[in-house]
């Protein structure tokens, strides 16, 4: 088994049900397979750099298995018939996994994604805090930045030198 | 005497990752072209300077950053 992970780009005019289907189709091949799906990030719809197929935005879909390599050669067959699909990108993160390294990464990618979550929350209600402690003490700060930035230019000009 | 520091970014910042999947820190080691920005620039240390250039080229592979040019439709 090897850790790959694939991103792939699916035309945006699809509808939510095709992204769906094609994504489930991929991961039933790599399940089929003996393979683990580990992660599965949608991005959702981009722009991309440059137009391809006529396209202007793409889906972009990014999925993160445990596959042996046979997997990638059916996979990456069945992606260059499907006209669905605008672009994918396979690498191989690591040559070998076994089941701890797989269990490992899979709760690697729930903490991340419970951290992401909890930062969405925490910016909403962090901020207020934070604007509140600044109107609270401007004078003491803005008098110990003023004696800093005196020193400062001193000491440095004769090292730069 | 003027000396730009020439420190390797990744190497003093260990919290910056280099992947292909986030173009907003690889859009720094791109001109406004597209063109990858040499290490004798920045001064990034070979290994990340391989590591940036593999990541910029999966990025444009994947519509993330462009080939060439700023985008215009």
């Amino acid at each position: 088994m090897r850790h790959y992970e694939t991103t792939f780009i699916l035309r945006p005019n699809l509808g939510e049900d095709q992204f769906t289907e094609i994504i489930e189709r991929t991961c039933g091949i790599i399940t089929g397979d003996g393979g683990v799906i580990i992660d599965t990030d949608r991005w959702g719809i981009k722009r991309l750099a440059y137009e391809i197929k006529k396209e202007v935005q793409g889906y972009y879909v990014c999925l993160n298995y445990a596959a042996p390599g046979t997997t990638i050669l059916e996979l990456e067959r069945i992606f260059r018939i499907d006209d669905r699909l605008l672009r994918f990108l396979t690498i191989k993160l690591a040559d070998s996994i076994d089941a701890d390294g797989i269990s490992r990464e899979k709760e690697g990618f729930a903490a991340k994604a419970e951290a992401e979550t909890e930062q969405v929350e925490g910016e909403a209600t962090g901020d207020k805090v934070e604007a509140a402690e600044k109107t609270a003490e401007p004078a003491p700060e803005a008098a110990q930045e003023d004696t800093a930035s005196k020193e400062k230019p001193s000491e440095e000009t004769p090292a730069d030198e | 005497m003027f000396y730009r520091r020439r420190v390797c970014r990744f190497c003093t910042d260990k919290e910056l990752v280099i992947d292909y999947k986030n173009p907003k820190t690889l859009r720094n080691f791109v001109t406004e072209r597209g063109k990858i920005i040499p290490k004798r620039i920045y001064g990034t240390c070979a290994s990340h300077q391989r590591q940036v250039t593999e990541a910029i080229k999966r990025a444009r592979h994947l519509a993330l950053l462009p080939y060439t040019g700023p985008t215009q439709f």
